[in-house]
């Protein structure tokens, strides 16, 4: 444990070093840091699911790689793309961030690909943060931090040079969401009521789901059969 | 009895054709040896309720496990470490394999079609392909039976060459949602019928298999058996008989021929031991999967002669087909915010899109000779990875999207007939061995621009639908040459040793006995004269129920 802890402070200290020169250089050129380069990385050597699974003991075999600062920005970052909103939780309180580590640390050719998207992508966003707020993303404020994100988010509006890094949010925004709705409380968020066996036919529709498409249908002209 | 006796019968494989021979043989009291190249499996293992956040990657498919994390296939799939193919320059053929016992069926989407009239005199109708063997008369009884036996659910229709089941033979089709109320709503207006489906997933409790409890995906393996599959009917109940060995983990490489001519046996690599081993029987029963009987007959090298066995008409490798596969889908606004309720329902088709231009076809304004069906997918399913896809933004809008758009988008996937060519065929690759040994096949594929026809009038006529129906396509399909599947990648497979009416341009007769070899029986997919667009495993079991008991009548007769 003690081990894996110097490991990781080693790792952030060199990631530290290496973003400030980044920063440092991009900065010179002033124009934000959307010139930055997003080096490719070597793909993860590590155990994958196997053809043979065993479902009564499944396991996540591969080792994360994801450091402390990436899954603190990553946390910052899910919360921003879907906030909680009344008894919704947030992503970042239902196990988003440490999903994302799951995905890129996976040692498969297309999460290799989101890795090299996802970990260049963070660090591009801290590096901008820098460069526009004096201080990394997660300690911008709100509205400097949807500042960026305006920049990048939005398919008809990404601002001229940023398409990495719009690349590198849409993908952020596919797997938070995938993430979310996949948990209990996705679930009741966007209304799937499946996953629960039932006996005798099929229920169908419920009332109020047939009288509804009913209207719909009459309502275009077109003939409705009951199911 | 241990796989090193002598049995009545050798069954290569134990999918659907295998597990059928299987259990008719047994059933009429022949003993059995059935040789699987895969592991013993049972869909107890198969966690039922399991989601995809109880998964690795929430169950997305992987290089390891293509079809996702919880689907049947074990050691199985296009990729197989040590057991190669190949495939002739510029071809492109994905060969899907299946190593367990109960072969696909575990993990089969359980679309049940018969074939029709047409399907089975397509030369006859149009000049183009094959004739099979069989008209749809002699087949109907077979099919009732299969599907009693299986368990199919759906209704009877009375289209055009889409036959009625026998009275009572049907399970009761389970209710559309509403989605496909909405399409059937569109088709009605403008003639393209949406009917309920047919699939091998019980309704109504039959033996020891219970009814759908209407949740669990299908593809991984249905543990109260009311998705078919061999494992928890066919197989199991061959069993009961005690006429049934099995021997798993056991590679067929060739059949062996006697001094006379007939075939005593196989050969098989034993997994565990790495040995040879030999298999004795009165009949050999060859239903290994098109590809894999294929090259079985290859590998039995018959003395005086280099194509294989059972080859002097030439045609083994040939006529190789698979299903045509291509799709669009569309956003229907009108579906957006929905009343929720749970749809999940038998976990697949409820309708669906059976072919219906037949007319434009014969008076020549349709310029493809073949049809196709529609299978359709829509629901409020379990959100999986891409419930975020095609959206845009972030924050409370995004939520909003998410919950307005879900449920409101439906796909719609062809499923065509290919026409045989002489440019789709395998071989045997003699420079190539896998891991046991055997040497391996290769595979030359290509459409042909019937095919490619096909794809524009699927595209053309989705697009009226779709219009009709106030959708958007999510966007506009690819030129049909890029649109249509790869060769195999719909794991339809047949044709490689068919079946016909002359020894000249065939190799077995009309049940499945090789031309060439009195007591070698071949019961799979490879026998198909032609690959109608419905999907095969049903006409697969309801042909080796009918060779099956040709074999049976042989075995008591003494003629074998």
């Amino acid at each position: 444990m003690t081990k894996d802890l110097i490991t990781i402070d080693r790792r952030v200290t060199l990631k530290w070093l290496m973003g400030t020169l980044a920063v440092g250089q991009l900065a010179a050129c002033g124009d934000g840091a959307k010139g930055i380069s997003w080096p490719e990385m070597k793909a993860i050597e590590a155990a994958g699911i196997g053809k043979d699974p065993d479902f009564s003991n499944i396991t996540v075999p591969w080792p994360l790689t994801m450091t402390a600062a990436e899954l603190e920005i990553t946390a910052e970052l899910v919360d921003l793309i879907l906030p909680g909103e009344g008894d919704i939780p947030s992503p970042s309180a239902v196990g988003v961030p440490a999903f994302i580590n799951e995905w890129v640390s996976a040692p498969y050719p297309d999460q290799h690909k989101d890795r090299v998207l996802i970990i260049n992508g963070l660090k591009w966003l801290d590096d901008e943060s820098k460069i526009r707020n004096g201080v990394p993303f997660i300690r911008a404020e709100a509205a400097a931090q949807t500042a960026i994100l305006d920049d990048i988010a939005f398919k008809d509006k990404v601002k001229e040079g940023l398409d990495k890094p719009a690349e590198f949010f849409g993908r952020m925004r596919s797997l938070t969401l995938g993430a979310f709705y996949t948990t209990r409380e996705g679930w009741a968020d966007i209304g799937y009521m499946g996953n629960t066996p039932g006996t005798g036919d099929y229920a169908g529709p419920t009332p109020e789901a047939a009288a509804h498409i009913k209207g719909v249908i009459e309502a275009m002209g077109l003939k409705y059969t009951p199911a | 009895m241990t796989p090193d006796d002598p049995h009545d019968a050798v069954v290569v494989g134990s999918g659907a054709g295998g597990a059928m021979a299987a259990w008719m043989l047994t059933k009429a009291g022949a003993s059995v040896l059935m040789l699987e190249a895969g592991r013993d499996y049972s869909p107890d293992e198969s966690p039922m309720l399991n989601m995809a956040m109880d998964a690795p990657l929430r169950g997305v498919g992987t290089p390891d496990k293509e079809f996702g994390y919880y689907d049947a296939t074990v050691d199985g799939g296009w990729n197989m470490p040590g057991e190669p193919y190949t495939m002739a320059e510029g071809s492109e053929f994905m060969w899907w394999r299946s190593r367990m016992l109960g072969g696909r069926t575990n993990h089969w989407a359980r679309n049940s079609f018969r074939m029709g009239p047409y399907d089975f005199k397509p030369k006859t109708r149009d000049g183009l392909g094959y004739d099979w063997p069989v008209s749809y008369e002699d087949m109907a009884p077979w099919y009732d039976r299969t599907e009693k036996l299986v368990g199919v659910y759906g209704s009877n229709e009375g289209l055009e060459n889409h036959p009625n089941s026998g009275p009572g033979v049907l399970q009761p089709p389970p209710k559309f949602r509403v989605w496909e109320t909405f399409l059937k709503a569109g088709g009605d207006a403008i003639n393209i019928p949406v009917v309920a489906a047919r699939r091998a997933v019980l309704t109504k409790k039959i033996d020891e298999r219970s009814p759908c409890y209407w949740a669990s995906g299908c593809g991984r393996g249905c543990s109260i058996g009311a998705a078919f599959q061999t494992t928890t009917s066919l197989i199991p109940w061959a069993k009961k008989t005690g006429k049934l060995t099995i021997a798993t983990g056991a590679m067929v490489r060739n059949v062996v021929l006697d001094a006379s001519g007939k075939a005593s046996g196989v050969i098989y690599i034993d997994k565990a031991t790495g040995l040879e081993k030999q298999a004795k029987g009165r009949v050999v029963v060859l239903a290994a999967s098109t590809g894999e009987t294929a090259r079985i007959l290859f590998n039995s090298h018959v003395t005086g002669r280099s194509e294989g066995l059972a080859n002097s008409s030439g045609q083994v490798g040939r006529n190789l087909m698979d299903t045509v596969g291509s799709s669009v889908s569309a956003y229907f606004p009108q579906l957006e915010g929905r009343p929720r309720y749970n749809e999940d329902g038998a976990m697949g088709l409820h309708a669906y899109i059976p072919f219906w231009d037949y007319k434009r076809i014969a008076s020549g304004e349709v310029d493809t000779p073949r049809g196709y069906h529609v299978e359709i997918g829509g629901a409020f399913g379990d959100p999986g990875m891409g419930v975020g896809g095609g959206l845009d933004g972030y924050g409370a809008s995004l939520r909003s999207d998410v919950k307005r758009r879900y449920g409101s988008r439906i796909g719609f996937t062809q499923r065509g007939e290919m026409i045989p060519n002489a440019n789709s065929f395998c071989s045997i690759d003699t420079n190539t061995q896998d891991r046991f040994g055997i040497p391996v096949l290769k595979f030359n594929f290509a459409w042909s621009d019937h095919e490619l026809k096909q794809v524009k009038h699927f595209q053309n006529s989705m697009k009226e639908l779709i219009d009709k129906l106030g959708g958007t396509l999510v966007s506009e399909p690819d030129e049909p040459a890029k649109a249509i599947s790869k060769g195999g990648e719909i794991i339809h497979e047949v044709g490689t040793a068919r079946m016909g009416a002359d020894a000249k341009d065939s190799v077995t007769n009309q049940f499945g006995k090789t031309w060439d070899v009195d007591n070698l029986y071949i019961t799979d997919g490879s026998v198909f004269a032609s690959k109608a667009h419905k999907n095969p495993t049903i006409t697969i079991m309801a042909l080796a129920m009918r060779s099956s008991d040709n074999i049976a009548t042989r075995l008591r007769t003494g003629e074998l």
